[in-house]
């Protein structure tokens, strides 16, 4: 540039300085009545730039349109298959035009960016489809890709707020293909674009420029996360998700709490769809990223400093919640199992089990191949680290009682974990809903174990657990976690009084039951009775008045409820007719209530079809028998 | 559930014709805003609902009620103007303290820009006050009427500000430069409460209105933060000769200014609009989305997937024998599966949640022009926490 002085370039070039340093640095001063004051600063001075070099442009042109024509290539007519991405275009990004072009339409990008954080979105958007169409004529090269990229981001995100979702995903997915081609085709350290008005001295290493360029890509990566969530593609936006999050790792531009965070949450979205294995890589990569965090800052030290004290909040926390989706990571997976192995009537079916076990050997030929194609995070120093956590626990369904039991004691470890921080004063709602996780766990458990009477101790646990804290709660504010308790209560009690009964009839069939087993039969039956109605008398007014219409997020428990303590009042065996007689009317009324009010509201009707039918039965039933008691006491007296 | 609908309009008339209206609608279960706007260019106002703006707010709701009116600025108000919002005032300050002394937790939320009157109809000047000092002279001249001995009652006071997630107790004594921050917990008993705030018991009704006023000088960056005033209400009486209390909390909410960018309270984890987030740092957001909307199910549900799930054991169990085995629950049911999503609900809804459903009514005064649509943000987010 033999007609531009070095003094005229740095005086662009400072120009240049002076405006990033008014957009990034002195914008954060400007006071809230004049929020743009710095940005509009640095507009005067990027116009300024322009018009400076378009009249060097003028002078160079006229000096090297002579000797140039000769060597500039004619623009290459359209050809089939041509892509829109830049390649192959007229100009070669490096030459003198080239380069000249890409300093204009940097400086049109930054017009562009500054237009639009001043929310004068159409001129900004002008400006940076002028960007575009300055660098159509140019090949990509290692002097312009960035600016490239660039553009087409903040083209796509501007698109995206006019919800031309489809014009954003075009945008990044021309960007996202320009990337992949550069870096196969030629992949050296691109010119950032903050380069192209420095002077030689201030040129950014190798290392500074790749760095940036991988960020522009990261970026590219997450728009089209979110443009594809837009569109609907979950997959795919997790998809870009989990390669953002990889991204960061690889380049190491993340911090350590937050990246932990973001995986474990992507974690929860693969558990949503049942994708264990990729659930179960970003719980790990999660646990052992957060521990790159660092140590927790001991009480002592929190005491002393407020930072400090935040910094151990902080961290305690995060690691608590990175448990807590450990825990449903382990739920789920039992649960899942739970379905894929229940029979109809909910209990463990062997046929299927043998089916899925001789099914399960293929899979894991398959699971190698998976493990290949799915993404994987991490460095060579976090692989291992993460191999080896992802080893503790399985991510293929378990199928008998060990695995189970396997994926509960892991479940049940984090749950401690959770419960340090997360405790009950303090944390009433996240505490008490660990304590519902734990007790699923169990539950969970339940149903692979054989024995009758294990099985019932494990529902015990359960019920240690929860009752206690049910009674402290204020039911003012804990109203909608109270109900979900006394429901959980009043089916654990009603499942133990299935359970015992059923061992019961075992032992001896034809003899009666003595005198223990019935006592313990009844408690049962009484405590769940008491739960349920404990459940039902909270769906009431203040007075006490039963709602004549329930909600809907309450309708099926609230009739489910009648339905079961209406079959337990049937079921609690007693030896005197009259109190018979009692329990037989209570469970009379119960059923009918069911009946009646399905009669009276039918939208309700689909909600407990089974539950409907079975009062309907027992309603034309029980009369009957009420009747023969009464008839056998009359006749006894 | 919208049968007990009902509504009732009045007009007031303004200087230079414009029209300002309000309508007050008390329902059941479903939360339904109306939106008045204040429209400079034509003479006719706007009345909007917004449908499929309804929200199931926890359950059995005992009346929602929800006011809205639209102001202008404090400065442009004529004193008819004045007048009639002293009027209004009267009437809101009359709901608020009828559904307290019913044991009805209310809660009252200004919501507007910034300049449009928000604190002044909160806070009001020495010279007129606002709701807030009126309802605590309203408080304290109900005891007046209270015929016997019988009934007594405490009021505790506490104001609290919340900036950038942090609380600071704005009537925590002398040394105002203390900025320590308060925590925010949840307790069994006592619900979410903020350790160590101050509460001053019985202020005199003339100190109400200076104190108020000090502490709002010092609640600044004001457009920035939320401030809350918090009256608890206890009333002993005797029923039926057995001592009894009634609790009731009015909290009195100043939003900070709706045109801020950053709203922590308007995080709606149902993600709508196409908006891109631009920095990385709000990846956790998007993530936290797909998994939310993946999930697609509240707490409220998981009473309902229990009921569910514990299908199977009415099989084979309905004969009137009294043996009988039949399987236990389990199985069944096509479930969904549930995760947690590491995600904080502010600081705001969590001390507020109380207030935001079961039993409590909720009143919100919007200032602001035609930006409705985040005032639909805003009580999307704070009705569909949890």
């Amino acid at each position: 540039m033999a007609s531009v002085s070095s003094d005229e370039w740095r005086a662009v070039c400072d120009k240049f300085t002076n405006a990033q340093n008014l957009t990034v640095v002195e914008s954060r001063n400007d006071p809230e009545n004049d929020p743009f004051r710095s940005k509009y600063k640095a507009r005067e001075l990027l116009r300024e730039i322009y018009c400076t070099l378009k009249s060097f442009e003028a002078g160079e042109g006229e000096e090297e349109s002579g000797a140039e024509s000769g060597e500039q290539r004619p623009p290459e007519p359209a050809v089939d298959g041509q892509r829109e991405d830049g390649y192959d275009r007229g100009l070669s990004g490096d030459s003198p035009a080239g380069l000249r072009a890409a300093k204009l339409g940097a400086v049109e990008y930054y017009l562009g960016v500054n237009h639009v954080d001043t929310e004068e979105l159409s001129a900004g958007q002008e400006h940076l489809m002028t960007c575009m169409k300055l660098l159509e004529r140019c090949g990509v090269s290692s002097e312009n890709v960035s600016l490239f990229i660039h553009v087409r981001n903040q083209l796509g995100i501007l698109s995206a707020g006019w919800d031309e979702t489809e014009a954003a995903q075009g945008f990044l997915e021309t960007a996202e293909s320009i990337y992949q081609r550069y870096l196969k085709e030629d992949g050296s350290p691109p010119t950032d674009m903050t380069e192209y008005f420095t002077t030689e001295e201030n040129l950014l290493t190798h290392q500074e420029r790749t760095k940036r360029f991988e960020l522009a890509y990261t970026h590219t990566m997450y728009y089209l996360a979110q443009v594809y969530k837009n569109l609907g593609e979950t997959e795919r936006a997790a998809t870009y998700c989990h390669s953002t999050l990889q991204r960061q790792l690889k380049l190491n531009q993340f911090s350590p709490m937050e990246w932990a965070l973001n995986a474990a949450t992507l974690s929860q979205y693969y558990i949503t769809k049942g994708q264990y294995m990729e659930g179960r890589h970003c719980l790990s990569a999660a646990t052992v990223i957060s521990d790159l965090a660092g140590e927790v800052p001991s009480e002592a030290a929190a005491q002393e400093s407020e930072t400090e004290g935040e910094r151990r909040e902080q961290l305690r926390q995060k690691r608590a919640e990175i448990a807590r989706c450990w825990i449903k990571y382990c739920l789920n997976v039992l649960q899942d199992s739970k379905k894929l192995l229940g029979d109809s009537i909910g209990e463990l079916d062997t046929d299927r089990q043998e089916e899925l076990k001789t099914a399960r050997r293929r899979e894991e030929e398959e699971e190698e191949k998976g493990r290949k194609s799915a993404l994987l995070f991490g460095s060579e120093d976090t692989f291992d680290s993460i191999a080896s956590l992802e080893e503790k626990v399985r991510c293929l369904l378990p199928l008998d009682f060990t695995e189970a039991r396997a994926v509960f004691l892991v479940g049940q470890n984090y749950v401690t974990q959770a419960k340090e921080y997360f405790q009950m004063d303090g944390y009433v709602t996240d505490h008490i809903e660990i304590l519902q996780d734990h007790s699923a766990l169990f539950r969970a458990l339940a149903f692979y174990e054989e024995d009758l009477e294990r099985r019932c101790k494990m529902h015990k646990r359960r019920v240690d657990m929860l009752e206690p804290i049910c009674s402290d709660l204020n039911s003012q504010y804990y109203l909608m976690i109270r109900r979900q308790m006394m429901f959980e209560l009043a089916e654990i009690y009603n499942e133990m009084m299935d359970l015992k009964l059923t061992l019961a009839n075992r032992q001896s069939d034809t003899e009666s039951l003595d005198n223990h087993t019935v006592n313990k039969f009844n408690h049962l039956c009484s405590a769940s009775t008491k739960y349920f109605q404990m459940f039902l008398d909270s769906l009431c007014s203040p007075e006490g008045k039963i709602p004549e219409h329930l909600e809907e997020e309450v309708l099926r428990p609230a009739l489910v409820a009648r339905f079961r303590v209406a079959r337990l009042y049937s079921r609690l065996i007693t030896s005197s007719p009259a109190a018979q007689l009692e329990n037989l009317d209570k469970s009379l009324e119960h059923y009918k209530y069911v009946v009646q009010y399905c009669e009276a509201h039918p939208e309700a009707t689909a909600t407990v079809e089974t539950e409907l039918e079975l009062s309907a039965e027992m309603v034309g039933l029980l009369p009957l028998q009420i009747n023969r008691i009464k008839a056998k006491m009359v006749a006894n007296n | 559930m919208r049968s007990k609908q009902k509504y009732e309009m009045s007009t007031i008339w303004i200087e230079e014709k414009h029209l300002l209206k309000f309508s007050r609608i008390e329902l059941r279960g479903v939360l339904s805003v109306f939106f008045v706007c204040f429209d400079k260019t034509k003479t006719k106002w706007k009345r909007r609902k917004l449908k499929g703006m309804e929200f199931r707010v926890g359950a059995p709701v005992e009346g929602l009620l929800v006011f809205v009116l639209s102001l202008e600025g404090p400065s442009a108000l004529s004193e008819h103007a004045k007048s009639e919002f002293k009027r209004v005032f009267q009437d809101l300050g009359v709901s608020v303290l009828s559904g307290a002394s019913e044991g009805y937790n209310v809660c009252l939320f200004a919501y507007g820009q910034t300049g449009s009157g928000k604190t002044y109809t909160m806070m009001g000047t020495p010279d007129s006050i606002g709701l807030t000092p009126r309802i605590c002279q309203g408080l304290f001249r109900s005891e007046d009427t209270f015929p016997d001995e019988q009934n007594s009652s405490r009021v505790e006071i506490s104001f609290l500000e919340i900036y950038n997630e942090r609380v600071r107790d704005l009537l925590g004594g002398g040394e105002q430069k203390k900025r320590a921050s308060l925590r925010v917990r949840e307790h069994p008993e006592k619900g979410p409460y903020v350790q160590d705030c101050k509460q001053a018991m019985d202020l005199l009704e003339e100190g109400i209105a200076n104190r108020i006023t000090a502490a709002t000088h010092n609640h600044d960056a004001s457009s920035r933060s939320h401030a809350i005033f918090t009256i608890q209400y206890t009333q002993a009486n005797l029923e039926n000769n057995l001592p009894s209390e009634t609790v009731s909390k009015i909290n009195l909410v100043d939003l900070a200014g709706s045109e801020r960018a950053d709203y922590h309270y308007c995080r709606d984890r149902l993600t709508e609009g196409s908006n891109i987030n631009k920095s990385l740092v709000t990846l956790g957001i998007v993530i936290s989305a797909l998994a939310q909307n993946s999930q697609m199910s509240s707490s409220c549900q998981s009473i309902n997937s229990m009921a569910s799930e514990v299908d199977g054991s009415t099989v084979g169990s309905h004969s009137s024998s009294l043996s009988g085995g039949g399987g236990g629950g389990g199985g069944g049911g096509g479930g969904r599966r549930h995760c947690f999503i590491p995600y904080r609900d502010s600081v705001l809804t969590w001390l507020l949640k109380d207030s935001l459903g079961g039993n409590s009514k909720t009143i919100m005064i919007a200032s602001q022009w035609n930006n409705w649509q985040h005032c639909e943000k805003t009580m999307a987010g704070m009705c569909l926490f949890r």
